[in-house]
């Protein structure tokens, strides 16, 4: 059982991260150089605006207000699921989150699954074949899938299947085929990481004297690492892969442009280069929020899943 | 229960039928083949569908606006058959009789009124944008709207040329499928963040659009020239300048392109040393051939510009203007003349300048070969204003142009002491960044103010002359834009300002 004080802690903890968040994210784009007024309106209009428009512009949107005046507005309204409306566009910024949201969300739980395909069984079997050639190459593999830059991969995929294979399409969103392209090149980069902690999970418990005990019981090779050693290495990669959609989110921005997924990634973008503020302030505060909530029940599930870190004992 | 090996062939199968799924839907296009996708740079869902939208009503001709703009860049009646000015600050617009709006009602006055109330909805800076007032916009009978400006504004009939104010029904809401307007096209889907999908408008005023027409939102350069090379799509803006060679060789691709009235220059600073220094700006002049940045930068498509403004703006001066040929010894000798003391000048680029990066290196290096070295500062486009009109560049690397018929405000914007780009340090300090001075303010005050398009050219060009001789800013080339097919898509009329291109030609070869 999760006791109720710990629960309390990690409650508190979260909320004074989201805290720091909100102060940062609002703080931060403030210290940005660049005008709202000024780039909104010459966008919408594609021309210099006029001083008077600026001035106009800012009095309506409170942006001549002191700042902490301005956030202490935004986070009352926050706290009250208002996040406000797009300097830009005049939409509910809660709309247009909610809008792009599951297509972001769609992307990295895909990206996950192939990752965790790709990342497992490599791992294991590097760590089985510890010094050998499969070893060797399941390293190089990771070592390519960590450095090889997520928009480069996009394009290889996008000349190979869609250009001379015909197989997906390009860009865009709305089925199954549009999602395996931008799944697997965001997928492939998570995977040489978990990879990588596999092997190295695995290794360390490959090594513990339990294993030998089985053995001498009699129980086949591959009983003893899939049954005991596998099972026992994967606790602390739950952890990983939870903290790894962390990675997910922030790959997904350069994927969702190049595949032109309407999701968070090029929102975000797209209202950072407009200087939308609301905008920006909402998907960062929601991308938090959401990242805090998936590490605290990481954390919770962590202590349920391993009776030795509620009873105070190792990983504590 | 089920064992390990049923729940691994049933993985396998159900992976298989995925991909077989992913394989029956791989183009993503439509089953109906008779309608034409267009791909664009900015996403036509992204604003609202009222009156003014940002991206949303252009290219999409569902709405339209009073007057359009000619392809040399002048006013000519679209939903207005005239103008006239009544006195110093008032303008009689006389609509077209039988036009239909979507909704099958004629437009009128009263709609006219309706629009340009809405658009005031949408924030202050219309009254300073449009010199007018919510109260001064007057239905005077049922076909003639009166217009009362704040102050004399002889570019109201071209600011008003822009396809962003424009006639909708009261009716129209501003959701996805609710707007009623008189365009040629009307609205028959909109996917947020992805598709607008249109249908033609069957009582359309005039010739209409033949063909449904999809427009969708690819940002990235590089996949929007691998989704028209794909079959993905039909039509794609501005495909990436390094693919379109390419594309003119694919017997599968047709290229258009269209001079702009963009033009990328270099502004400098006329008030911070050593560029105020007009040996060393015309040193710097000397030192680059524009011919030679599109030849191998912009890989041939652009035209070298001489001056500021695009030669298909109709008061440009283009061909009268002196040109700075590449000349390396008076460059060098202007440098020994002038007080430039070896420190480098600070070179932002506007980020959203296409091969901005490119264009600045090798404008450095022609620098370096005269003896003048340059720091260069890449500045995002949300900043980029701030950082130049404050003074802290002695050159910027930017693209500058217009979206309506009135193209009077590049040059006020840029070049006159209260325009936005000088305004700051000329309140502040009486300085400016790069406006020239008093002379070329008052020509350029004569050419805003007159109603006579004679005075208004000579003013221009003469102001145009003073801004090359005193070397104000370093012209590369006046932007073209590039629009690329399919073969079998036939009949694209690109225009000057690329929201305005005229689909009503176009039509799908059988393949």
């Amino acid at each position: 059982m999760i006791s109720t004080n710990y629960l309390g802690y990690r409650l508190m903890s979260a909320a004074v991260v989201l805290v720091g968040v909100s102060v940062l994210t609002f703080g931060l784009i403030y210290l940005t150089p660049g005008d709202p007024a000024e780039t909104i309106l010459s966008q919408q209009t594609d021309q210099q605006p006029s001083q008077e428009a600026i001035e106009a512009f800012r009095a309506e949107h409170g942006l001549n207000e002191p700042i902490p005046h301005q956030y202490v507005n935004w986070v009352g309204d926050a706290l009250q699921a208002d996040l406000g409306q797009s300097y830009y566009s005049d939409r509910s910024v809660n709309g247009m989150i909610v809008q792009h949201a599951p297509a972001t969300v769609e992307l990295a739980i895909a990206a996950m699954a192939i990752a965790l395909l790709i990342a497992i069984p490599t791992g294991v079997l590097s760590a089985v074949h510890r010094g050998g050639r499969l070893d060797v190459v399941c390293q190089f593999g990771a070592l390519v899938g960590v450095s090889m830059p997520n928009f480069w991969l996009g394009y290889l995929l996008i000349i190979g299947f869609s250009l001379h294979l015909g197989l997906f399409p390009v860009s865009g969103s709305g089925g199954l085929a549009h999602l395996v392209l931008p799944a697997v090149t965001l997928g492939t980069g998570v995977a040489a990481i978990i990879a990588r902690l596999v092997r190295t999970s695995m290794l360390a418990e490959l090594d513990r004297e339990y294993l030998d005990v089985t053995r001498a019981k009699g129980l086949s090779e591959r009983i003893v690492v899939y049954k005991h050693a596998f099972r026992n290495a994967l606790l602390p990669v739950i952890t990983v892969v939870a903290l790894q959609f962390g990675f997910v989110l922030n790959g997904a921005v350069v994927v969702e442009i190049v595949f032109q997924r309407p999701g968070l990634g090029t929102l975000l973008v797209d209202s950072i280069f407009a200087r939308d503020y609301p905008v920006v302030q909402g998907v960062v505060l929601v991308t938090a929020v959401s990242f805090v909530l998936t590490n605290l029940l990481v954390d919770l599930s962590y202590r349920y899943l391993d009776p030795r870190i509620r009873l105070g004992g190792v990983g504590t | 229960m089920l064992s390990r090996r049923s729940m691994l062939a049933g993985a396998v199968s159900g992976g298989v039928a995925a991909v077989g799924g992913c394989l029956s839907d791989s183009s993503g296009r439509p089953d109906d083949n008779s309608s034409v996708s267009i791909a664009l740079e900015d996403d036509p869902t992204a604003d609202s569908w009222d009156t003014y939208g940002y991206v949303t009503p252009y290219f999409t001709k569902v709405v339209e606006p009073l007057i359009w703009a000619t392809e040399s860049m002048e006013p000519t009646p679209w939903l207005a058959t005239g103008w006239e000015a009544v006195d110093e600050t008032t303008w009689s617009v006389t609509l077209r009789e039988n036009v239909s709006f979507h909704n099958g009602e004629e437009m009128t006055a009263t709609d006219v009124v309706w629009s340009f109330e809405r658009l005031f909805e949408r924030g202050q800076f219309v009254s300073g944008w449009l010199h007018l007032e919510p109260e001064n916009v007057v239905a005077v009978d049922e076909y003639t709207v009166e217009f009362t400006n704040t102050e004399p504004f002889p570019a109201f009939p071209g600011t008003i040329a822009h396809n962003m104010i424009c006639v909708q029904h009261p009716d129209s809401t501003a959701d996805d499928l609710g707007t009623i307007g008189t365009g040629p096209l009307t609205i028959e889907a909109v996917d947020r963040g992805s598709t607008v999908e249109t249908s033609p408008f069957a009582d359309y005023w005039q010739d209409g659009v033949e063909v449904p027409l999809s427009f969708e939102v690819i940002e990235d350069p590089s996949t929007r020239a691998l989704s028209l090379e794909s079959d993905d799509v039909d039509v794609i803006f501005n495909p990436p300048r390094n693919r379109v060679e390419p594309m003119r060789d694919d017997p599968s691709l047709s290229v258009l392109t269209q001079q702009s009235s963009r033009t990328m220059f270099l502004p400098c600073n006329l008030y911070r040393p050593p560029t105020d220094d007009a040996r060393l700006r015309r040193a710097l002049n000397y030192a680059v051939s524009q011919s030679e940045l599109v030849d191998t930068v912009l890989e041939g498509i652009d035209d070298p510009a001489r001056g500021p403004i695009s030669p298909i703006v109709h008061w440009s001066a283009h061909d009268g203007l002196r040109t700075y040929d590449r000349d390396l010894d008076r460059a060098r000798e202007l440098v020994e003349q002038s007080d430039y003391d070896g420190e480098p000048l600070v070179l932002a680029v506007n980020a959203s300048v296409v091969s901005g990066e490119l264009i600045a290196e090798a404008v450095a290096g022609a620098f370096t070969e005269i003896g003048v070295e340059t720091d260069i500062t890449v500045v995002d486009p949300g900043s980029y204003n701030e950082y130049v009109q404050a003074g802290n560049a002695h050159l910027g690397l930017q693209t500058s142009g217009s979206n309506s018929a009135a193209a009077d405000y590049i040059m006020f914007e840029n070049f006159h002491s209260e325009g936005v780009s000088n305004a700051q340090l000329f309140e502040a300090e009486g300085t400016g960044v790069s406006n020239p001075g008093k002379a070329v303010d008052e020509l350029i005050e004569t050419a805003y103010q007159s109603r006579n398009a004679e005075t208004t050219a000579t003013a221009y060009r003469d102001a145009q002359h003073r801004l090359v001789e005193e070397a104000v800013c370093l012209p590369i080339c006046h932007v073209v834009h590039v629009i690329a097919a399919r073969t079998e898509i036939e009949g694209i009329d690109p225009h000057p300002i690329d929201k305005m291109v005229d689909w009503s030609d176009l039509s799908r070869e059988e393949r």
